[in-house]
């Protein structure tokens, strides 16, 4: 597969990007109030925009996680 | 119309949207996964489902050895660049997309990133949420794109970046 | 045209036997036993009774047709037609 690399570098800073707003909007208070699995997961989550192996690492389905992001953790689905 | 198929990235912030069901105005049949709606286990998300079912406006895809094959296969693809990669899930409605000339729902960054440097996917159409909204607005489905998307990111909690509204900048002044 | 009108009036008969099919599903079943299910099962067995559709709802289920079947006569849903 031949890729463009000035497109992979832009792709690089849009998940970086991404990655800046969960982190700003994250209600950090209740993630370090959380369970460790839980909390591990939605760190993750936000470092990577990861929801299935988050939402696995939390025992959670994975609608149920990304709801309890949003919902609870203030994390926005972001790109 | 044409048919889409969508994953679970796309469903589990589109069915929050209080408009949720007009996209049924834009797309013959919308398919879902097998493997995306065992994902799926939330009640709001499964009546959704079950509704869309009832009334036609969606029908479940199955498992097909040679998608699944190739859907393997580029899950595999995208994970030697360095940009987020995609998951059985996505790679297999980017799949379903080339071969079947589908529209993908989605938004995961990785498959949009993979439609977008993957010259093997240039000719699929992948639309996000505020594509849905901003082709709903164009049909006169909604009143306002701007006041629209602003609902749909507060309803979703699901945030478009810079890059995301480039595209539309025309439209959101 | 007469071909035209006696596809519309086959239309509306099957219409009408697939209403019902789903009065009588709904008549039969145990909804105490529905309602005291997990969500996934609830949801998928009221799939079940609005449309007889018994391959998505197994899906919805996320069961073989089989195990939905035996959960669909346990939940008293008569399967019609």
């Amino acid at each position: 597969m031949r890729v463009d690399a000035d497109k992979i570098r832009e792709w690089v800073e849009y998940f970086r990007e991404a990655r800046e707003i969960r982190r700003r909007y994250a209600n950090w208070d209740f993630i370090r109030s959380q369970p460790l699995n839980v909390r591990i997961a939605l760190e993750y989550y936000i470092e990577t925009g990861d929801f299935r192996t988050a939402a696995r690492i939390a025992g959670m389905g994975v609608d149920e996680f990304v709801d309890m992001a949003k919902d609870l953790a203030g994390i926005p689905s972001v790109g | 119309m044409v048919n889409a198929i969508a994953d679970t990235s796309f469903l589990i912030d589109w069915i929050r949207y209080s408009k949720s069901k007009l996209i049924f105005k834009l797309f013959n049949v919308i398919y879902i996964p097998e493997n995306v709606l065992n994902e799926i286990k939330s009640e709001r998300a499964l009546i959704w489902v079950s509704e869309g079912l009832e009334e036609g406006g969606l029908a479940i895809f199955p498992e097909l050895p040679e998608i699944s094959r190739e859907a393997l296969d580029l899950v595999v693809r995208s994970r030697r660049v360095p940009v987020r990669p995609v998951d059985y899930p996505e790679a297999f409605c980017l799949v379903v997309g080339r071969r079947l000339n589908f529209t993908v729902l989605t938004e995961n960054g990785g498959a949009i990133a993979l439609k977008n440097y993957d010259p093997e996917y240039f000719g699929v159409e992948v639309l996000r949420g505020i594509d849905i909204i901003y082709r709903l607005w164009r049909l006169n489905h909604l009143n306002s794109f701007k006041d629209e998307l602003e609902l749909y990111q507060r309803e979703t909690k699901h945030i478009y970046s810079r890059k995301d509204l480039v595209k539309y900048s025309d439209y959101l002044k | 045209m007469p071909e035209t009108s006696d596809v519309s009036d086959k239309l509306k008969e099957w219409i009408e036997y697939f209403k019902e099919a789903r009065d009588i599903r709904r008549k039969y079943a145990n909804w105490d036993f529905i309602r005291s299910q997990p969500p996934k099962l609830r949801i998928a067995l009221e799939y079940y009774i609005e449309t007889g559709d018994l391959f998505n709802a197994a899906k919805l289920a996320g069961m073989s047709m089989e195990e939905f079947n035996e959960l669909r006569i346990k939940a008293g849903i008569p399967s019609i037609g």
